[in-house]
This record gives C-alpha cells, structure tokens and sequence, in this order.
C-alpha cells in the first residue's frame, strides 16, 4: 500500500500538475505514477462534483437539488472512467501507442486533478457572488475544466508517445469505441436475460408439473 | 391498584382512537375530494404540484332547464360560443338549432332568442351559426358560417344593422368561399374574424364592412431537418409529403386596449395564444418557464397526451387570461407576465368536467365553460385561494405591490409552494430592508434577480458590521508574515552561517 501512496509519488503528482509534458513522459518510462491515487482522484472528482452541483449558491446554480445524486453521480463517473481507459487502450494497442492500461488510467486520473482541486473552492466562492458577479465563478470553473482537458491530452500523448494530431484521432477513435462498448454490453445483457428467463420458465414449468 | 391502571390506560386508548377515526368526518374540507378533478399547476423546475383548487364547479345549464315565457326552449344541439354584454347577459350561439340564446346574468332564464330577422322586408334565418360577440354600442355580432356572412343585428331591437359577406381584395382567390367561425370586435367597431380553412390569419373588416386584410399571421416554422429531408427528397416525393401550412386560429377575444387575444392549435405546446397589438405583431409575454401552451408534461402516444389543445381565450381583465384546453378538458389562467396561476377542469362525464369544451367566458366572479358534446354550459366559482391569487395578480398589475403582500401572505397560508406568492412577499422585504428575508422568501420563489439585489444588500450589511474585526484579522497576517520571513531569514543566515 504505502508503495502507491509514497510521499515520493504524491509529489510527483504535484510536479505533473505543473510540468505536465516531463511529468506524464516519465510516468510511462519510469513507473512515477500510481494507479490507486489517480483512482482517488476520480473518486475525489465525483465527490466535489455532486457537492458542487447541491451546494453551490442559488445565483449561480441552476439545477433542481431533488436531482442530484452523489451515489449514482459517483457510479456513472466511475463507469465513465473505466470506458474510456478501456476504450482508449483497445485502439492505442492497434495504433502502435506505447502506453499500457496502466498508464492510461494514470494520465486520465491525473487529469482530473484541477478540477478536484477548484470545484470546492468555487463552490465557497459562490456563497459570496451575487449575479452580476457570477462571470469569476464560472470563468474559474472554466479554466479548471480546460487545464484538465489539456492534462488528459498531453497525458495520452506522451503516454503513447503520438504527435497532437494522432492523440486526438485516437481520442475521437477512443468515443466510437466506447459506443461499441456500451452496444455490446447492452446486447450481453438482454441476451443474458433471455437465457435467465429460458432457465426460470424452465424451473416454473417443472415445478407446476412435478 | 395495578389492574385498575390497566383498565385506565385501555379506556384512554380506546378514547384515543374513537378520536382519531371519527375527528376526520369533522375536518374534512369542504369539496377537497369531490372535486371531480386534480387542480395543479406546474413550478419552476416545470414539475407537477398539486394545489388548492382555484374554481370548483358550481353548477351546469341545460337548454331544458331554461324557461323563456313560461316554456322550456328545449336543448342544445351542439353550441359553438359564447359571450356576454355589458349587463352580464350570456349570448349563446346554440349552432345547431340556428339560433342565439340570451340568457340573464344568472343564467337561470333565457331572456330572448334571436332566430330570425328582417332583411329588408323579407323574412331571414342563420344557418349554423358558430360565432358571436356584443359590443358596448349594443351590436349583436353573428357569424352565420353556412350562409357565409356575419350577420349585424340591434340588440335592442332585433333589427339588422348589416351583413358582411363576399369579401373581395386582391389578396383573397376569385372563387373563396367565406365561412365566418368566430367573431370578435373592438372598440372602434372593426371585426376580427376567424374563418374556415383561412391560414393567413385573422380577417379583419372595417366598421362599415369592407374588408382590409389580415392580422396576426402565424409564421410556419421549420427545422433543419425537414428541411434537409425536402432537399433530398424527389420532387414526387415532395409533392406526396405534408405541406407545411401555418395552423388555423380557434379563439379569438379582445382586451380594454384594443389587443387582440387570439389561440391556435400549436403542435409543440409551446405557444397557445397571442397577443396581436394593433399592427398584427405578437407581444405576449412567456413568463419563467417560456411556455404559454398549457400542459408542459405532454409526453406520450395515447389520445390524452399529447400538446394541448387550445380552442378558446378569454381575457378577464387587469392582464389575466384563462386559455380552454379540449385535449384534457383544462382551463390554464396566466397573469399578463406569461406566469401559470391555477389549472382546472378536466375530461369526464361528471359535473364539471368535459367532453368537447368550446367556448369560455367570464360571468361575474364565475368562469363559464360551453360543452357542446354535452351541450350544456358549465360554472366554476371561485374559491378563496383563486380570488386571493386574483386580486393580487390585479393589484401587482397596477403597481400597488405592497398592497398586494397581505393577498399573497393569504395565499402561502392555503399554498406554501406558490412562487409568485413567495417573490411578492420577498420585494415587499426588500423595499422594507430586511435582506435577510427577502432573501429567503426569493429564494423559495426562485427569482434570481431580486435575490441577488437583496443578497448583495446583505452582503454589504455583514461586511460593513465586522470591518473592524477583518482589518485586524489582515493587519494580524500581514505582520505575522513579515515577522516569520524575518525569522526565518536570520535562522536561515544562521544555519547557513553553521555550514559554511
């Protein structure tokens, strides 16, 4: 355990923060990340998320609090999350990238560090902003959401070693997959509900008989 | 002494739920689970919430009932509209006995029957007339559909005053035929009318008859994809699909100004009813939600979902209008800033509820509501939480929002929900200066604007009340910052002081 959460990696993470092309490069070459921490970053993401969403001022929120859900937020982001890593690293392996699922994983939880580090800050700020004022909370949820992007971007591209270009085909690429991902665990699923329903008929029809 | 208590304690359970089981009998409200429909209305976040009812039914009028000499006039058969005079009498436009019906204010009686009149010495007659309107002058104005013309009579009298019939203009094909459905008049006399297969609006007729054009055009809308699917499809293909025609007006009333209500059936639910000011142009308001359509959950593929449908507008004054749904047999009141107040009404064979409503009026303080399936007029009373929501509608539409703050307080007490309540109440503290309430009472009306003047009001009090406490706290950090860099400075010089 205290392997994924040295202090060493934590400061690592610091250092990607601010060196991000560095940081993510010596992330796939020197094993510098921690897949257990960028998970908890997720988590953390789609905690401050919900708390966002429930807690921010009246001014600045726009969405009815009977709708928010942490748990089910929490689900989604963790599915999300695992779709895309996946989704990612079906195509990088056929596109010649470099990065292992590992890696993956690390350069999109990574990621997502701004936003975990702005989202409850903004959310204290908006109990102060009044309307006319409400540009600098959503100018700061904007950066936040825009360096993550950019973070996740030059993670897989150093990770897999791409140029920009490439990264974003494969990003692109990685969305169709996902599609076919969720398509095809749907199908799994109605399919392994037939066969269910096939077997219970089954039961039924010998326990009406025997 | 032990089975005694018991005994006690079993005599005051026993009392206790006699209490509870015979009590509700008592309290019971008054017509809260008659009512033969589920008043509502929708919030901010465009949910269903159940309300009070604002009208419960109060009676229904059938032809039969009403005496006329000392005769019943007999039923019915199928009324198309109603409206009512100066007095209060109600005309009724009784479409397929080809007559009209004047009925006292009460609706108890019929006063009179319009059936036929003198055409310049000959004897005529209406056939299906499906519209009619009374103006102040004391003008008796009948659409008379299948005789094609609109028929101007002295109410007074009975006497013709004049027909409108074959409109020509450049504008109108040679060979149209005018079939007048609904009729409407303003103050200066001219005549709005809604005619049979007319899309190009609201005819409008000068006082003395001539016709002058159209008003109020509903401009079709089209989607990029349908226009994206024209584009590709073959010409045979085009000319097979759907032609894209604006829909027709169905109701048609005029306000104090001169602005003309009229509604139409819009197949998105969006927008119902306009408002036509003098030049033809749309300036109603939508209010919060955008929507002046009646029903916003219309999802669905039965006969009961689905838009509303709208078929008649009625303006009740100081900018409140009550639109008539047939799809669900509703009745939606809007106030003149587009914000729901109370639905009503409903489908049903029951008294009080619908089969094909067509028409609706406002007689006295009651809502009057024409079936003409049933063919029978409904009224719906006001009850205390609609006339409070009335006349503080009334009041905040001629600026005294204060004097409206006790209405409105009256009406949080029967709906605690009602957001249109809680803003008034939330300006009335703002203009007292107690931001703190204000901003509660508009936070629950979910009114963003006036929250966050009154926030900001707040926000200054708190910061002008601990000035003095937050400068020391910054004069306290700036200083210990300082002191600290100098500490550490000299520990620093020291340490490396040592390792030199």
């Amino acid at each position: 355990m205290s392997k994924y959460f040295s202090k060493e990696k934590w400061k690592y993470l610091w250092y990607t923060l601010s060196h991000p092309m560095d940081g993510f490069y010596w992330i796939r070459r020197k094993d510098k990340g921690s897949v257990p921490i960028a998970i908890l970053l997720v988590v953390l993401f789609s905690v401050s998320f919900s708390l966002n969403r429930y807690l921010a001022s009246f001014v600045v929120n726009d969405i009815n609090p009977l709708s928010v859900d942490a748990f089910t937020e929490l689900l989604g982001v963790l599915l999300l999350y695992t779709l895309l890593c996946v989704g990612n690293w079906s195509v990088t392996c056929l596109m010649n990238g470099e990065g292992r699922l590992k890696d993956i994983a690390i350069a999109i939880g990574y990621g997502m560090l701004p936003m975990v580090l702005t989202y409850l800050p903004a959310t204290i700020i908006s109990q102060a902003v009044a309307s006319d004022e409400e540009a600098f909370y959503f100018m700061l949820i904007g950066i936040s959401v825009a360096y993550s992007f950019i973070l996740i971007l030059i993670g897989i591209m150093q990770v897999h070693n791409y140029t920009l270009g490439k990264t974003i085909l494969t990003l692109l690429i990685t969305l169709i997959a996902v599609f076919i991902i969720i398509f095809l665990m749907l199908l799994l699923l109605d399919l392994l509900g037939q066969v269910y329903t096939f077997f219970y008929s089954i039961y039924t029809e010998l326990l009406f008989r025997a | 002494m032990r089975h005694f208590l018991k005994k006690k304690s079993i005599m005051v359970i026993a009392f206790l739920l006699a209490v509870v089981t015979v009590f509700p009998l008592f309290a019971q409200y008054a017509n809260a689970e008659e009512l033969p429909y589920d008043p509502y209305a929708y919030d901010y976040w465009e949910d269903v919430v159940h309300t009070p009812a604002a009208y419960t039914p109060d009676r229904m009028v059938i032809g039969n009932d009403l005496m006329l000499d000392g005769e019943s006039i007999g039923a019915f058969v199928t009324p198309q509209d109603l409206c009512k005079d100066a007095e209060g009498n109600v005309y009724v436009a009784d479409s397929g006995n080809n007559r009209i019906v004047v009925l006292d204010p009460t609706m108890t009686e019929a006063i009179r029957i319009y059936d036929s009149f003198d055409n310049e010495g000959t004897e005529d007659d209406f056939s299906n007339p499906t519209g009619v309107c009374v103006t102040e002058r004391g003008w008796l104005y009948i659409a008379d559909s299948l005789h094609r013309r609109i028929v101007i009579l002295e109410v007074e009298s009975g006497a013709l005053v004049s027909i409108v019939e074959n409109p020509t203009s450049d504008v109108l094909e040679e060979n149209y035929v005018f079939t007048p459905l609904k009729v409407s008049v303003d103050y200066a006399d001219r005549i709005y009318c809604i005619a049979q297969n007319m899309f190009e609006g609201i005819m409008v007729f000068e006082a003395d008859g001539e016709f002058t054009g159209f008003f109020g055009t509903i401009e079709v809308k089209i989607t990029l994809w349908e226009k994206f699917w024209r584009k590709i499809a073959t010409k045979e293909e085009r000319s097979k699909s759907q032609l894209f025609i604006p829909t027709e007006f169905t109701g048609i009333d005029v306000d104090e100004y001169g602005f003309v209500y009229a509604t139409n059936i819009d197949s998105e639910g969006l927008q119902a009813v306009r408002r036509l000011n003098p030049k033809g142009e749309d300036v109603i308001r939508q209010g919060e939600n955008e929507n002046v359509g009646g029903d916003l959950w219309i999802a669905g593929a039965t006969d009961y979902s689905g838009p509303s449908q709208i078929t008649d507008v009625v303006y009740r004054g100081k900018g409140i209008y009550s639109l008539l749904d047939r799809r669900r047999g509703r009745v939606f009141t809007y106030d003149h800033e587009g914000n729901l107040l109370y639905i009503f009404g409903g489908l049903g064979t029951q008294e009080g509820t619908f089969m094909a409503p067509v028409a609706i009026e406002e007689v006295g303080s009651q809502i009057v509501v024409l079936d003409s399936t049933r063919a029978a007029i409904f009224c719906f009373e006001s009850t205390e939480y609609g006339t409070l929501i009335n006349e503080a509608v009334a009041l905040r539409y001629d600026g005294d929002e204060t004097l409206a703050v006790e209405k409105w307080r009256r009406v949080l007490m029967l709906n605690e929900n009602f957001e249109l309540a809680n803003v008034g109440i939330g300006k009335a503290y703002l203009t007292a200066g107690d931001n703190e309430m204000a901003m509660h009472y508009l936070r629950i009306g979910m009114n963003r604007e006036y929250y966050s003047i009154a926030f900001k009001r707040y926000r200054n009090d708190i910061l002008e009340e601990n000035l003095e406490y937050l400068l020391t706290g910054m004069m306290v950090i700036v200083v210990g910052y300082f002191a600290y860099s100098k500490y550490k400075e000299k520990h620093g010089k020291k340490e490396g002081a040592a390792n030199e």
